[in-house]
């Protein structure tokens, strides 16, 4: 039996008492947190909606899960799986079997109680065959949810899949209450984590408040507002005002004012993101390795990262540090202009060839331009198509119709993308899927893990993509805040350990 | 006259109505379709196709064009497929940027143009009439952006007396932070546009001053600048009415670079948004609205022309 | 051409114009340097450093040599729209002047299209198509030729109401015959005047357009996404936004007054009315006789 305890998360260990008593915990300055503080935010994107079930986007994800909507598992600040909702569950032998056992306390913001009928409803909902939810395939290998007692939910899969407990982490195990019309989650979402959506004034800001029936330790403060400020510029200046007191996605290359104040402290950790150079792998010329590995020898992205202002990692596979499966392959086709020409040469380019990169303009067009630069130099002539995002998904991403394309494959332990023939790149290898299908159903983790290792090098060295960059998570926090996540800050942002001091 | 406006009247609605079909039609062509981008990347076909079911967008066209326009002839200009927010309430939210920062720049440009342009036509062989009409040539040709870019340099980067770009989130209810937020974005277009206006308001008052009436009024003994004031504006006035007309229109439009460079939550950044988005059902509002705007202008253009004008009257 | 050179404004015109359209020529053989190569070892260059006229972007790519190329871009956008717009302005006007009853129709059409605004089709376009220089000479074409239209038209009406016109008409002349001998010269001075407005427009149509995202695409150079790509630095670098404004200031000051010298020489009737003037020495005017 494989039983997972409690994690302090859930201990009511460290209360912090109104007015006295120290901070608690690490955390930049002294002073007692207040637990009446109202903490703002910047954030870069706007949700369009606060659909959980039906609209995709990082953006909704950043505000809804583990504050307003919450899992049966989460991940911690370490990116580890740990037990939410669940307060512990235990797998069968042949891990077709996953039972969970629900905290007592669990309820939602109404007061009404959370129990295993609310995540049945909310999991059959997700994977139904009708299902809306853009991460419905996390489930596909479930055949039944069960609730034998209400505070006990059975999940049964028809084959193993070490991919479950990732994705119950993820919107496809949010829980809502049984019986909620989706067309009120804009309006009125009814979670059962420690903030409520107080208010959403749209194009600039969602405010939210303290859930006071939260059935948890209760969040730090009083609330939280969340201010969209797409401009880089615009959000820098609201930091050094202290309009907002925690800046999150702050340009790298604009970061001078603030790490001049010697007061900001800012904050680095990982990011699942990859900015991948996707090349249709069936394409012309591109279907030869040599050219494949001609383009990634001629990109030396260390200039780029410079660029954009140094805080970006080589990444020498579609894996990025958040993934336990991560190792540095940066070793393969590293950079080397001179055989990469000659890998031109002998599958028949001496004399260089003609792509197009498709971009969508949501980047900053310095990458694009970069590329172009980079592959003249070897005698690639690059037409650089800048295209709306909307475009880019019918173009590339439906229809395949691109030569190379650049994008941020934001999600973690995606991996699974190479082993798909039909996705946008048509990399199709018998080995790389064996393996993926190998280690969705291992028999324990640890297996898992190597199997998508030696999948990762294998996707390397056939150079299926060029993984450019993987940047650094960067937090700009004024003096007295604590508990605030440092790593996946993009798609993820757990405010329930949020606490801060009063400004002075 | 009441004919003429009647019949005016018509014009303007049948313009409306064909405005209303272009949009419509033309948006269509469009590539990329809306359920794909609610749906996102991890999404399978049947999913999008079913998302495109439930946001209509598989019924025919025209019932589609139908019940679009049905609905905006009773003020319901639909709801947004990506947020489900009614239409109509957001452009109300977002002219409350919009709206302040076009009448802003109307009346600045007026204010300077019309008061330097009458001085440049009166002076115009004097060094100063020169020099003003020699500014407003260069006014013309500074491409409004680089405008708005060197001012937020001069004023916001390097002054800091005045917030280089954004409007406040608290919107209206903090007047005196909302105010400084759109002085530079209307000095901008006030500048571009009022360089443009200002040339006008100096030919059609030289014009005026060459006329016979003009010296027949000075004969009875009036001053030039009393002749000037009490005959030659009001004729001068006709043209420049016209061409106010067309700048408001162009103002409309240089609003959408404005907005952009001082990053304002205006009706011109949403709607680059929402063609990104294919949000069409917004920008079919969106640019109807605009179009209607600059088409009602025509319309008011022509009846004051209409009113003021005895020739015009005359002929009937 | 001598009456261009007499006025101040003429001079300078040319000059600017001149200036332009050697640049264009020059970067088609020379640039100090290659305007799209990205070194990371040289951003935001200071000017006169390192053989850098006009210093770096944030990719140390070299500002002069982006103006210099670019030149070539707004050259041509300026040269083709123009055209486009003459012809599409011609086409419609004479479709709404000619014919009795569908002419109504199209100057309707007119009418409703001016109301849009040439961002509005450039976003289309560019949303369809993608952004490029085509995208802007389309959008610029079609906006302009729309308002050239609209003016030619009443033009072309008034001359269709003439008397030798419709003795033309009676004696059995075809339509466009007419058009081609007599309406289509007569408009000619005021199309002309339109054309010379739309060429100053649509370099600075070009610049928003391209600004905004919907002209030329990187990484070719063009003036009006300089200043986008380099307006987020504005806080840590001001000064660089400086030159393409210049540039595109200094080409369509140069076009306005090259035109305005242009129309002034070329134009008999403004020739009198300046030499007429209040103040002055009244010159008896040959409609007022004492």
């Amino acid at each position: 039996m494989h039983i997972r305890r409690l994690t302090p998360l859930l201990l009511a260990g460290c209360l912090v008492l109104a007015g006295c008593g120290g901070g608690a915990g690490s955390g930049v300055g002294g002073g007692a947190a207040d637990p009446n503080a109202t903490v703002s935010v910047r954030l870069l994107l706007e949700p369009t909606s606060l659909d959980i079930t039906k609209v995709a986007g990082a953006a909704l994800e950043q505000v809804l899960l583990d504050n307003v909507y919450q899992t049966l598992l989460t991940r911690s600040a370490d990116q580890k799986i740990v037990p939410l909702l669940a307060a512990s569950y235990e797998t069968s032998p042949d891990g077709l079997t996953y039972t969970f056992r629900l905290h007592p306390d669990a309820r939602f913001a109404d007061g009404s109680p959370l129990t295993s009928a609310d995540v049945a409803a909310s999991l059959d909902r997700a994977r139904a065959a009708d299902s809306t939810n853009p991460n419905a395939k996390d489930l596909a290998a479930v055949t039944s949810v069960a609730t034998p007692d209400p505070r006990t939910v059975v999940i049964t899969l028809g084959q193993r899949d070490t991919n479950l407990t990732y994705a119950l982490t993820n919107r496809a195990g949010a829980v809502l209450k049984k019986g909620t019309d989706p067309a009120t989650l804009d309006a009125t979402p009814n979670g059962s984590g420690p903030f409520v959506v107080r208010q959403w004034r749209r194009g600039s800001a969602i405010v939210l408040a303290r859930n006071d029936n939260y059935w948890g330790e209760k969040a730090k403060v009083a609330s939280v507002v969340l201010n969209y400020i797409p401009d880089f510029n615009a959000a820098n200046n609201a930091q050094l005002t202290g309009e907002t007191d925690v800046e999150t996605a702050p340009l790298p290359t604009l970061l001078d004012p603030i790490r001049a104040d010697p007061d900001f402290t800012i904050t680095q950790g990982i990011t699942s993101d990859k900015y991948v150079l996707g090349i249709n792998n069936t394409k012309g010329p591109l279907a030869d390795v040599r050219v494949r590995q001609a383009i990634r020898r001629t990109l030396g992205v260390v200039g780029l990262s410079k660029i954009l202002g140094g805080t970006y990692k080589r990444i020498g596979s579609g894996v990025a540090p958040t993934d336990p499966w991560f190792q540095d392959l940066t070793s393969i086709d590293p950079y080397d202009p001179a055989s990469a020409k000659d890998l031109l040469a002998r599958a028949g380019f001496p004399n260089g060839l003609n792509l197009t990169l498709t971009v969508p303009n949501i980047y900053p067009t310095t990458i694009g331009d970069y590329i172009v630069s980079q592959l003249k130099q070897v005698g690639i002539a690059v037409t650089f198509q800048p295209v709306e995002f909307a475009s880019w998904l019918d173009k590339v991403y439906k229809r395949g119709d691109f030569d190379l394309s650049i994008v941020d494959h934001a999600e973690a332990r995606d991996i699974g993308n190479y082993a798909n023939p039909r996705y946008y790149w048509h990399y199709n290898s018998p080995v790389v899927q064996d393996l993926y299908r190998r280690a969705t159903t291992a028999a324990t983790e640890g297996e898992r893990d190597d199997l998508l290792k030696q999948a990762a090098r294998q996707i390397s060295l056939d150079a299926a993509s060029d993984w450019l960059l993987n940047p650094t998570d960067l937090v700009v926090l004024r003096p007295g805040i604590t508990g605030f996540p440092t790593s996946g800050t993009s798609s993820r942002l757990n405010l329930s350990q949020l606490a801060a001091t009063s400004k002075e | 006259m009441a004919v003429f406006a009647l019949r005016r009247l018509a014009l303007l609605l049948v313009s409306l109505l064909l405005a209303s079909v272009l949009i419509f039609f033309v948006l269509r062509l469009l590539s990329g379709d809306l359920a794909q981008v609610i749906a996102g990347v991890q999404a399978t076909p049947e999913q999008v196709e079913q998302l495109r079911h439930q946001l209509g967008t598989d019924r025919p066209l025209l019932a589609q064009y139908l019940g679009w326009i049905g609905g905006v002839l009773t003020g319901d200009f639909g709801r947004s497929a990506l947020s489900g927010v009614g239409v109509s309430a957001e452009l109300r939210q977002k002219l409350t940027v919009t709206g302040p920062l076009v009448l802003g720049s109307v009346v600045l440009s007026v204010l300077f143009a019309v008061p330097l342009g009458v001085l440049a036509a009166v002076l115009h062989r004097r060094r100063l009439g020169l020099g003003i009409t020699a500014t407003s040539q260069l006014g013309i040709a500074l491409p409004t952006l680089w405008v708005g870019l060197v001012l937020a340099i001069v004023f916001a980067v390097w002054l800091r007396w005045l917030p280089a770009q954004g409007f406040p989130t608290a919107g209206w209810s903090r007047p005196g932070r909302a105010i400084s937020s759109l002085v530079l974005p209307c000095l901008t277009l006030a500048l571009s546009e009022g360089a443009v206006l200002l040339r006008f308001v100096r030919s059609a008052t030289l014009g005026v001053l060459s006329q016979d009436f003009l010296r027949t009024a000075r004969a009875t003994g009036l001053t030039r600048t009393g002749a000037l004031l009490r005959h030659g504006l009001r004729n001068a006035a006709l043209p420049v009415v016209s061409i106010l007309g067309l700048q408001i229109a162009a103002l409309i439009v240089g609003a959408v670079v404005v907005e952009q460079v001082f990053t304002l939550p205006g009706v011109g950044r949403m709607l680059i948004t929402d063609v990104g988005n294919r949000d069409l059902v917004k920008v079919q509002g969106e640019v109807l609205l605009i179009a209607s705007a600059v088409l009602v202008i025509g319309f008011l253009i022509d009846l004051v022309h209409r009113l003021v004008d005895p020739r015009l009257r005359v002929v009937g | 051409m001598t009456g261009v050179w007499r006025s101040l404004g003429g001079r300078i015109g040319v000059v600017l114009v001149g200036l332009l359209l050697l640049t264009a020529l020059v970067s088609l053989f020379w640039a100090p340097f290659d305007p799209t190569f990205i070194d990371p070892r040289v951003p935001w260059a200071a000017p006169l450093t390192g053989g850098h006229l006009l210093g770096t972007d944030g990719s140390g790519r070299d500002l002069f040599s982006q103006i210099l190329v670019g030149s070539r871009i707004t050259a041509f956008v300026a040269a083709t729209a123009t055209a486009m717009a003459g012809v599409v302005g011609v086409g419609l006007a004479v479709l709404a002047a000619v014919p009795r009853r569908a002419g109504g129709l199209v100057g309707q059409f007119i009418d409703v299209l001016v109301a849009f605004p040439t961002i509005l089709t450039a976003m289309i376009l560019a949303a369809v198509y993608g952004g490029s220089v085509w995208t802007a000479v389309v959008a610029i074409g079609i906006g302009a030729g729309v308002n050239v239209a609209r003016v030619t038209r009443a033009e072309m009406s008034s001359v269709l109401g003439t008397d030798y016109v419709l003795a033309g008409r009676a004696a059995g002349a075809s339509t466009a015959r007419i058009v081609r001998r007599h309406v289509l010269p007569n408009v000619a001075p005021v199309l002309f005047v339109q054309l010379s407005l739309v060429l100053a427009l649509a370099v600075l149509a070009e610049a928003a357009l391209s600004y905004l995202g919907y002209g030329t695409p990187p990484p070719t150079p063009s003036w009006g996404r300089m200043l986008q790509e380099l307006q987020q630095f504005v806080t840590v670098h001001p000064l660089a936004v400086i030159w393409p404004g210049l540039a595109i200031t200094a080409t369509v000051l140069g076009l306005s007054l090259l035109g305005d010298a242009l129309r002034e020489a070329t134009d008999p009737r403004l020739r009198i009315a300046r030499t007429t003037h209040a103040g002055a020495h009244p010159v008896p005017r040959p409609e007022v006789l004492p």
